[in-house]
């Protein structure tokens, strides 16, 4: 089903064309709610009231841009305003009670670089990575961080700055990247093969 | 300048990674969306709710057999020769048969997605949460310079090689994981732009709307993902890479003192990539619950071959009784064996209590009580003592309320379906059946002359069952559930031994509090 026939069904509250929508941008947009929230079923409740709102304002798309970035958008500030009603910014990551945890080989990470990078993006502390993830993946402006999460522009920097190296350290002792000498690139990342 | 250079490769690195992730959402998802914007189907099973919750009220008011609510002086003994007041009062039983049926909800089409990984396992529940991810492509990681590109390249891929990875990579990741299956696939990213219509609508719109729906149903017919190779590849060996991921991770927790972000990276795998035994746990969930309840109770009597007052009289109208509050509370553990649907267990305590009202006598007074015989099935007069008398009215000296209790332990086994979840709000239905042992209590039984209370704790029935109906809103607060809902509950055989000619079947109305926590 083209994009033209799905807005067109959407528009006119079809449930066959809202699921032909739903299923095209779904599992993208719960790659991008995980990143956000603490677990899987969170990272859904994200992504049903993202859509919820995706397909009530639909007729608020305009063809000025590809759809899929409005949808993704909206499932962002869905997102942001769902970690700020929970007042999850306020959390600190707390895992002094970690060494209990026992590591069985069930837990052994994926070697799929995505999605260990994905991991460990979630592993940093909310805050880090709500900022992370809106500059560094999304695109948003510190500005714009600063007026979504309702702080300072130079605490989104200052988090961001943090949040990276942390980010860096990690990714670099996981081996999924190397790290950087002088005039060695990133993107010459560990083949997982 | 040279950190600027890095660090923007190290941004793309991860917007790239980042974007490549893929996740396939549970059918919940798209069920709870479909609701949400599509109510109209949920309604009617609302109001059916609503006109049983009023329904059962209205019977349960009425068939108390409590005159004392609208005249508190019973004066049916009183109305005998012998006694002092001569006021009869009329009582007026209802019996309201209403009949309500909860309509089913409707079922939701199901995403042609899900189906897409049938071949992949045959236990199918095991691997509802496939995460698909791009990945392995050289070209994209050795990409010098990569900053000055725009964003979202579109990235392609020949099909046969998509198929070789994706097995690859997914039988991979099913040896180190069971929970999640990565694997590696290219998709063309589809560059068809939207073409939306203007906002006024013309008359060739109208037209063409019609047509288009016709489109959209034909295209979901015909448009079928293609399934996944199904390799048979021995998932039992394990690669090299494989192999060093488990060395690296036996060694990090055999050490001693891990950094935070070790901590950090150990507990988030933790959680979100438990195994097959830790997401069965996960369908558990553990729940304690209190019920206020008012108490009612409906009274018959089984007799043969007696003609006593006891065997002619009506009897709910013969006592001044009134309803008691009682409670239940208790601990239980609930599994989630379908989407919608859980099966329930644990156990409760249970108090119960329904009210007399009556006098004290001077000293005690020799009257009898009417049993079956349990050979003959006749009925006979066995002499007591009473010291109080079913008469009350307010020229009473000693008037006294006489608490009928019963302390019960019960195990509640039962079922509750979902009829809808949105956000943080499910709507449940549930029964349950209640074996239950009577350990306490006390009795007062009315005796064959309807004129006096024999208290008698031993005819109290030992064993019995009763039967739970509830619907509840569950509201989710953060790692807990709170269940609020009315509940009925009804007991199926009398509170009375076999022999007992009088018959009481009590049943509670009261409002459950629960509150749910999982595993």
């Amino acid at each position: 089903m083209t994009e033209e026939l799905m807005l067109n069904g959407c528009l006119r509250n079809n449930a066959t064309a809202q699921e032909a929508l739903y299923n095209r941008f779904s599992p993208r947009m719960l790659g991008v709610c995980y990143r956000f929230a603490k677990n899987r079923e969170d990272a859904e409740d994200m992504l049903q009231d993202g859509f919820i709102k995706v397909f009530t304002q639909i007729h608020q798309y305009r063809n000025e841009g590809a759809l899929e970035g409005w949808i993704r958008r909206i499932v962002v500030h869905t997102c942001i305003n769902i970690l700020k009603k929970n007042k999850k910014f306020s959390d600190s990551v707390d895992i002094s009670n970690a060494h209990g945890i026992h590591v069985r080989e069930e837990m052994i990470p994926s070697i799929m670089q995505a999605k260990q990078v994905v991991e460990c993006i979630r592993s940093l502390p909310l805050g880090y990575k709500t900022v992370l993830n809106l500059y560094a993946i999304e695109g948003y402006s510190h500005k714009e961080i600063a007026f979504l999460l309702d702080i300072e522009e130079s605490t989104s920097r200052s988090q961001y700055t943090r949040a990276k190296s942390m980010l860096e350290e990690i990714l670099v002792r996981k081996k999924i990247i190397q790290k950087p000498k002088k005039k060695k690139s990133y993107l010459g990342a560990v083949s997982p093969d | 300048m040279e950190n600027e250079f890095y660090t923007d490769e190290f941004e793309q690195l991860l917007k790239e990674k980042a974007d490549q992730f893929r996740m396939y959402p549970s059918k919940r998802v798209w069920h709870s969306i479909y609701n949400n914007l599509h109510p109209s189907r949920r309604w009617p099973s609302m109001v059916m709710l609503l006109l049983l919750i009023s329904s059962l009220s209205v019977i349960g008011y009425l068939n108390t057999g409590d005159s004392a609510l609208n005249t508190p002086i019973n004066s049916y003994a009183a109305s005998q020769p012998s006694n002092q007041i001569n006021n009869t009062t009329q009582t007026i039983n209802t019996e309201n048969q209403t009949t309500t049926k909860l309509k089913t909800q409707p079922q939701q089409p199901v995403s042609s997605l899900d189906n897409v990984f049938t071949d992949m396992s045959a236990d199918k529940s095991d691997l509802y949460t496939y995460t698909v991810v791009e990945s392995n492509r050289p070209d994209k990681k050795s990409l010098p310079n990569a900053v000055t590109e725009e964003k979202n390249i579109p990235e392609i891929k020949n099909e046969e090689e998509n198929g070789k990875d994706l097995v690859q990579s997914m039988n991979t990741y099913i040896k180190t994981n069971k929970i999640f299956a990565d694997v590696a696939v290219s998709h063309k990213k589809d560059k068809t732009e939207a073409v939306r219509p203007t906002d006024k609508t013309t008359a060739a719109e109208e037209l063409n709307r019609s047509k288009d729906d016709l489109k959209i149903a034909a295209t979901n017919k015909t448009e079928k993902l293609k399934p996944i190779s199904s390799d048979k590849t021995d998932l039992t060996k394990l690669t090299a890479e494989d192999k060093k991921a488990i060395v690296k991770l036996n060694a990090l927790e055999n050490k001693k003192a891990l950094t935070n972000e070790e901590k950090a990276w150990i507990e988030s795998y933790a959680l979100e990539n438990k195994n097959e035994k830790d997401k069965w746990k996960k369908r558990l969930s553990y729940q304690v619950y209190v019920t206020p309840a008012v108490n009612y109770r409906k009274l018959t009597t089984k007799v043969k071959g007696s003609a006593t007052a006891f065997a002619n009289a009506d009897i709910n109208a013969a006592i001044s009784q009134k309803p008691g509050f009682g409670i239940e509370a208790g601990a239980g553990i609930t599994y989630d064996f379908a989407k919608n649907a859980q099966l329930k267990a644990g156990l409760q305590f249970n108090y119960t209590n329904y009210n007399i009202e009556a006098s004290e006598t001077v000293h005690p007074v020799l009257t009898s009580i009417v049993l079956n015989d349990p050979n003959t099935g006749y009925s006979y007069a066995a002499s007591r003592t009473s010291t109080t008398s079913n008469v009350y009215n307010a020229g009473v000296i000693n008037p006294v309320t006489l608490h009928n209790r019963t302390y019960q332990v019960s195990l509640p086994v039962g079922l509750a379906y979902k009829l809808s979840s949105e956000k943080n709000v499910e709507w449940y239905v549930g029964a349950s059946a209640q074996p239950t042992y009577v350990f306490g209590g006390n009795a007062h039984l009315i005796s064959a002359d309807l004129k006096s209370y024999i208290s008698d704790p031993s005819s109290i029935r030992t064993w019995n069952l009763n039967l739970g109906f509830e619907t509840y809103m569950n509201f989710k607060l953060g790692d807990y559930h709170l269940q609020v809902g009315p509940q009925v509950r009804y007991q199926v055989y009398s509170t009375y031994r076999r022999d007992v000619a009088l018959i009481e079947k009590p049943y509670a109305v009261g409002l459950k509090f629960g509150l749910t926590k999982g595993f």
